[in-house]
């Protein structure tokens, strides 16, 4: 018998932390976002017109104050919940296997809840009265088939290196998470001095699906790094 | 249960056979049940099982498939003939025992014992 | 009478540290073994090494007949909650109650209910907030409540009023009466709970220092009281695992079980000898020098 499906719902066990927590988050950036083309408006800003529209697609508001949030999701999913899920007799395995299968969730959740946001603001032109709050370049600029990768492959991105950072520190004490950040830096600072010389020709190459492999890329790291570290790790 | 050096089933059983002697228990009638005397006592079931065992090889309790335990027919008769055997080791040489490091004489004991047989009548 | 637990040369170590030396006992299936000892003695360790929450260094440890770690079949027949417990952020009772049964095949909801409303735990304060004896009283639902065939409570009364202990004892009866299981349970109140169990285990810093069927325990030790002088003549050559004076007196608590000899010349000299009880065992293997036992026992043979 597997635990898999327990764990997602251990995870699920808390529903407003997972289901409404990030609704919340999206109004109140919503709400800000108003208020941010508000001011716009009264500096005589005019909606309708180019530069307004162009303003207010390049605000990536919504997508970052989503980010500590989910962070604090995966890190939690790990840190705080593994003690217990070992408690009421889950394997490290399929531990690792239900964290997984309930960001996915999460991910694929708040994919819906952005993409069912974005048609009716569309649908409504942009709220009757010119706001852009979920049609921005970040999210695809309004074309769901960018908006749904990058929203379910940002998220789950997010959850899981959370997730790694938990498990860091679950298996090190609070030395894990610097010992991860540490070896993340030096990785980056590696890459850049290996192909900082090819920076030109790497840029003008660039292709928007390099992104989504390398979220899949960080994806698969973190929960195989999740899973390697959570699998000598002992509760005390 | 009493402090005692002997294992606790048979403080227990010993604490069933003075209940039988007693009458509190009478022949063919039901004891407790196991559980009933684990909560009691807070005792580990299978301690009370085995304690309950103990009368049962003796011939003073007998089991009724899917009833519970009994006490046997004569089953006071068999503790009190017991008891009576043990009167000896258990009170009478250590009572001598005691009486000769105390300097007390046979005679004077048994003058002692005579006495305090008289008091107990003559006060029922 | 089959075993579910059964350890062999259990080594754990942390760094340096030796948290468990060469540890080996079984637990009978069914039974109520006490796993007693000092605080560090390695209890809380072996539990969690049983509860595949850990894992031995060396040695081997099987439970039902595997190995628990990362066994998920083994482990859904086991409950261990830990005295310190954690609890994900911002748990309440209802949610620790909604997860577990999903987690345990033979979750009771009767007895978790019945346990809830007897113990008067407070469902709407945040677990975190409880207090110590609160605290406790979640642990033993989950570990009541479960059934599981393996159930580990350790130190189940930590801040436990003295109804709520007896509450716990009767609850545990009933269960193990109803469901037989085989019960594992580390405790420092001795006295209270020594006619539950039908084995002990005792630890001290990480070795076991006796495993013994309960009746028999009281055989393993004795205690000696009289004038210094006529207890140190009794006592030479025998080891000792504890020794309290007061004025010309001596109590010494002697490994072993009393044979006639002993008896005999103890009464001769005016020495009361009475067998250990189990809190006097623990308290004596708790205070006494291995090295110096050892030495004893070497004289002895």
């Amino acid at each position: 018998m597997s635990a898999i499906i327990p764990t997602v719902k251990l995870h699920l066990n808390k529903r407003e932390t997972t289901f409404g927590v990030p609704l919340y988050i999206t109004a109140v950036v919503a709400l800000v976002s108003i208020l941010i083309s508000l001011v716009f408006w009264r500096s005589g800003s005019q909606p309708g017109t180019t530069g307004w529209i162009e303003g207010s697609q390049a605000n990536p508001g919504i997508l970052y104050a989503l980010v500590g949030f989910l962070a604090y999701l995966g890190v939690q999913s790990v840190a705080t919940t593994f003690p217990f899920a070992l408690t009421l007799g889950a394997t490290r395995r399929a531990f690792t296997g239900g964290t997984l299968l309930w960001a996915a969730i999460a991910s694929a959740y708040l994919t819906a809840v952005f993409a069912v946001l974005t048609m009716v603001e569309i649908a409504t032109e942009h709220w009757f009265v010119g706001f852009y709050i979920f049609d921005v370049y970040v999210l695809g600029a309004g074309d769901l088939t960018r908006l749904i990768p990058i929203v379910f492959l940002g998220a789950l991105t997010i959850f899981t290196i959370g997730g790694v950072f938990g498990a860091s520190w679950v298996r090190f004490g609070a030395r894990g998470p610097q010992l991860i950040a540490v070896v993340l830096a030096v990785a980056i600072v590696l890459t850049l001095i290996i192909l900082i010389p090819y920076a030109a020709s790497i840029f003008a190459a660039f292709q928007l699906w390099w992104l989504a492999v390398a979220a899949v890329v960080a994806i698969t790291l973190s929960s195989t790094g999740t899973w390697l570290l959570l699998r000598p790790a002992v509760v005390r | 249960m009493h402090p005692d050096d002997s294992p606790i089933f048979l403080q227990l059983a010993a604490q069933i056979a003075d209940d039988i002697v007693t009458g509190a228990y009478p022949e063919e009638s039901a004891i407790p049940s196991a559980t009933e005397y684990a909560l009691f006592h807070t005792m580990n079931p299978a301690t009370v099982s085995k304690g309950v065992n103990v009368l049962v090889e003796q011939g003073v309790l007998y089991k009724k498939r899917g009833i519970g335990m009994f006490v046997a027919a004569g089953a006071r008769e068999l503790l009190l003939t017991r008891r009576r055997a043990e009167l000896y080791p258990n009170y009478i040489e250590p009572l001598m025992h005691e009486a000769a490091v105390l300097g007390i004489a046979p005679a004077e004991l048994a003058r002692m014992i005579h006495d305090q047989l008289t008091l107990q009548e003559d006060n029922s | 009478m089959t075993n579910a637990i059964t350890i062999r040369s259990a080594t754990r170590t942390y760094g340096r540290t030796r948290a468990l030396d060469d540890v080996t006992f079984a637990v009978p299936e069914h039974s109520i073994c006490g796993l007693l000892g000092r605080n560090g003695a390695g209890k809380t360790t072996i539990m969690s090494i049983i509860a595949g929450q850990d894992r031995e260094s060396s040695g081997r440890v099987e439970v039902l007949g595997h190995t628990p770690f990362e066994h998920a079949a083994t482990l859904s027949q086991i409950s261990f909650v830990r005295d310190n417990q954690r609890y994900p952020d911002d748990y309440r009772l209802h949610h620790v109650l909604r997860i577990a049964p999903d987690f345990a095949p033979n979750w009771s909801a009767e007895v978790a209910g019945e346990l809830v409303a007897a113990f008067r735990i407070p469902s709407k304060t945040q677990i975190k907030k409880l207090s110590r004896g609160q605290l406790s009283s979640v642990g033993i639902v989950l570990g009541l409540a479960s059934r599981a065939p393996v159930t580990l409570l350790d130190e189940p009364y930590l801040g436990l009023d003295v109804t709520a202990r007896g509450l716990f004892h009767q609850a545990l009866i009933r269960d193990v009466e109803s469901q037989p299981r085989t019960v594992l349970l580390s405790t420092h109140l001795i006295e209270e709970s020594a006619s539950l169990f039908d084995r002990v285990v005792i630890m001290d810093r990480g070795r076991v220092v006796v495993d013994s069927d309960s009746d028999d325990a009281r055989q393993l030790a004795f205690v000696m009281s009289g004038t210094t002088d006529a207890v140190d003549r009794l006592v030479a050559g025998r080891p000792v695992l504890r020794r309290q004076r007061i004025g010309g007196l001596a109590s010494v608590t002697v490994e072993g079980g009393a044979d006639d000899g002993i008896r005999a010349q103890a009464a001769a000299r005016g020495v009361q000898l009475a067998a250990a009880s189990l809190q006097e065992l623990v308290a004596a293997h708790g205070e006494s020098e291995p090295e110096i036992v050892q030495e004893k026992a070497g004289v002895r043979a």
